[in-house]
């Protein structure tokens, strides 16, 4: 087993009486997708959000390469190298695709307090913003602003501006709520393509995609894991079938 | 930042043009009243770096108006200072530093508690000033002398001369406005786009978002201390006034009135709202309920000001550019 990129202690969120997060410790190992399932409500979003920095912890710790980033601000923790997707849409919806990445591709710079030299003059940024649209299959779409793109295409464009910030690790939070089934299918592809070179978490409800790209799951039950392990044994676990898998499948 | 486009930058040229011939053609009442408007347009400009290009609604701008007319009087009644060359530096470099200590405050909030928060300072500051004997208390206190402009010992222009004077108003407007322009389409100005358009997101990407906004709340607050400086020495007085909520909220009026993130706007606001009021109160005593009329039909007429009228349409046509084309291509409201 090779060290992990990124692990949680202990790992624990507390919303007054509720424990939305409740001890979970889990390793995500370099260059692995490492799905979470669960269902509505298992604490997916919030386990991300203390992951990624929008929340604190009540206690535990996360390390990043072995060091502690618990507690650290959001903005510092994508500065590490690991960029995240919300599960509602989150891109800057009055901006253009281009400038979307761009902005993205501007955030790894060591700081932006400079005021003097015409921003346009980038051309690294202006090729780094087109590099990850092409990634993501919405060159033809760089003008477009934002709020005119449909969900899915929105979507991609918030992959898009994640790779565009050159990151180690990718946090996903269901990159394919809401899509159809065309969409999705080319979201995987794009999964898998940046799995290639990519460490990622991922968050999905869609079991035959997780299936189909994940080296390994946690099952994630009211805040607890319920198990790890690679998808194989997810899926032939009694356990997760019973909680989980059998009762997803009935509609 | 939306670039202004070439067609409403000739059209801007050619009104700064007739501002520079201007004096030549009318009485000094109306010189007067030109700069009067030209240090309000300053202020309201400086206002929307906040509120149009960062969100940041601020009702205690009038803060640094205020301070840098008192800062002004102090250093020539009690440092001796006349020269523009050292009290106009000074006098910014305490608005930057005081704005970038108010701004520190002000920017752990967001929303109503901002404009609490920056209301509740600049409150603080008028009752310090009103009941500080040594700044003259509400009467405010008087400037002995026009900042001097010397250079080797020679004037090189008088500020005494009212039409001298309307030319520095003028120059300072310029410069503040090429300051902005500048900062706005800088790499700073990028991070300012992403914080305004979607904060917790350019977070997430990795923007320090609180540095970008501090930063300009300290360039907005030094730029409003550049018009405090011009009004001041304009009026020979500094007082309470200068740094009351009323000050605030005309500024705030004026931006919203001449269209929010545009700089132009607020400068076509401050013109309107300012020679309306004259010529109002030349008509009749009930003209503030006149002025009140004006601006809600503004506001309900055109929802983004004077700048969203088809200003640029009207040059493209006029300079033969493709400012409809570029009009057409912008994204309406949501
Ligand atoms: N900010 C919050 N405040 C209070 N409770 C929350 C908050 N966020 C999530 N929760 C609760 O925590 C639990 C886990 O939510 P969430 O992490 O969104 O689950 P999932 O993403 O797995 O559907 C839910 O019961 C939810 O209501
Ligand atoms: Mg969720």
């Amino acid at each position: 087993m090779t060290e992990p990129l990124l692990e949680t202690r202990g790992l624990s969120k507390q919303f007054g009486g509720l424990a939305a997060v409740n001890d979970v410790s889990v390793a995500f190992e370099a260059g692995r997708v490492h799905a979470v399932i669960g269902p509505n409500g298992a604490g997916k979003t919030t386990f991300l959000n203390l992951l990624s920095g929008e929340m604190r912890p009540t206690s535990g710790a996360v390390l990043f390469k072995g060091s502690a980033i618990t507690g650290l601000t959001p903005d510092r923790i994508a500065r590490l190298g690991i960029g995240r997707s919300f599960q509602r849409t989150n891109v800057f919806t009055e901006l253009t695709c281009f400038e979307n990445c761009w902005i993205a591709a501007q955030s790894r710079l060591p700081t932006s307090l400079r005021f003097f030299r015409p921003a346009g003059r980038r051309g690294d940024l202006a090729a780094a913003a087109r590099d990850s649209l092409e990634q993501c299959g919405l060159i033809d779409r760089q003008d477009r602003i934002a709020a005119a793109l449909s969900h899915g295409e929105r979507r991609q464009l918030e992959i898009a501006m994640i790779l565009a910030t050159q990151p180690e690790l990718l946090l996903f939070d269901e990159p394919l709520a809401g899509m159809g089934y065309r969409e999705s299918q080319d979201v995987i592809a794009l999964l898998r393509r940046i799995a290639q070179s990519h460490t990622l978490v991922l968050i999905e409800h869609d079991m035959d995609a997780v299936f189909s790209i994940a080296d390994r799951v946690t099952v994630l039950v009211n805040g607890t894991v319920l198990e790890t392990g690679p998808v194989a044994a997810i899926q032939s676990s009694p356990a997760v079938q019973a909680a989980y898998l059998g009762a997803e499948e009935q509609p | 930042m939306r670039p202004i486009p070439r067609s409403l930058l000739g059209i801007l040229l050619v009104i700064v043009a007739l501002l520079a011939v201007f004096p030549q053609f009318v009485e000094r009442y109306y010189v007067q009243l030109a700069t009067k408007i030209i240090v309000m347009a300053i202020f309201a400009m400086s206002l929307d770096l906040l509120v149009g290009y960062t969100r940041l609604v601020s009702l205690g701008h009038a803060a640094f108006f205020g301070l840098a007319g008192y800062a002004l009087a102090v250093l020539q009644r009690d440092l001796g200072l006349v020269s523009l060359w050292t009290t106009l530096p000074l006098t910014l470099v305490v608005c930057a530093l005081a704005a970038l200590l108010v701004g520190a405050l002000a920017i752990r909030t967001s929303g109503i508690y901002f404009i609490m928060v920056t209301l509740a300072i600049a409150q603080m500051l008028y009752y310090f000033a009103n009941d500080t004997k040594a700044l003259g208390g509400s009467d405010g206190m008087f400037l002995a002398t026009k900042p001097t402009a010397e250079l080797f010992g020679v004037a090189i222009f008088d500020l005494k001369n009212r039409t001298t004077f309307y030319y520095f108003a003028l120059a300072a407007l310029v410069a503040s406005f090429l300051v902005a322009r500048m900062v706005l389409a800088s790499l700073f100005g990028r991070a300012i786009d992403a914080v305004r358009c979607n904060e917790p997101r350019a977070r997430a990407l990795g923007f320090t978002t609180w540095h970008y906004k501090l930063a300009m709340f300290t360039i907005a607050g030094t730029v409003a201390g550049l018009a405090g400086y011009v009004g001041a020495a304009q009026d020979g007085i500094v007082n309470p006034a200068f740094l009351s909520w009323h000050q605030s909220g005309q500024a705030l009026v004026i931006v919203i009135l001449g269209g929010m993130g545009t700089l132009y706007g607020p400068v076509a606001g401050a013109f309107v709202l300012i020679v309306l009021e004259d010529v109002a109160a030349g008509i009749t005593e009930h003209w503030l309920l006149f002025i009140g009329v004006f601006v809600i039909a503004v506001v309900l007429l055109l929802p983004r000001g004077i700048a969203s009228l088809p200003l640029g349409d009207f040059a493209g046509r006029l300079f033969g550019r493709g400012a409809r084309k570029r009009a057409a291509a912008e994204p309406g409201d949501d």
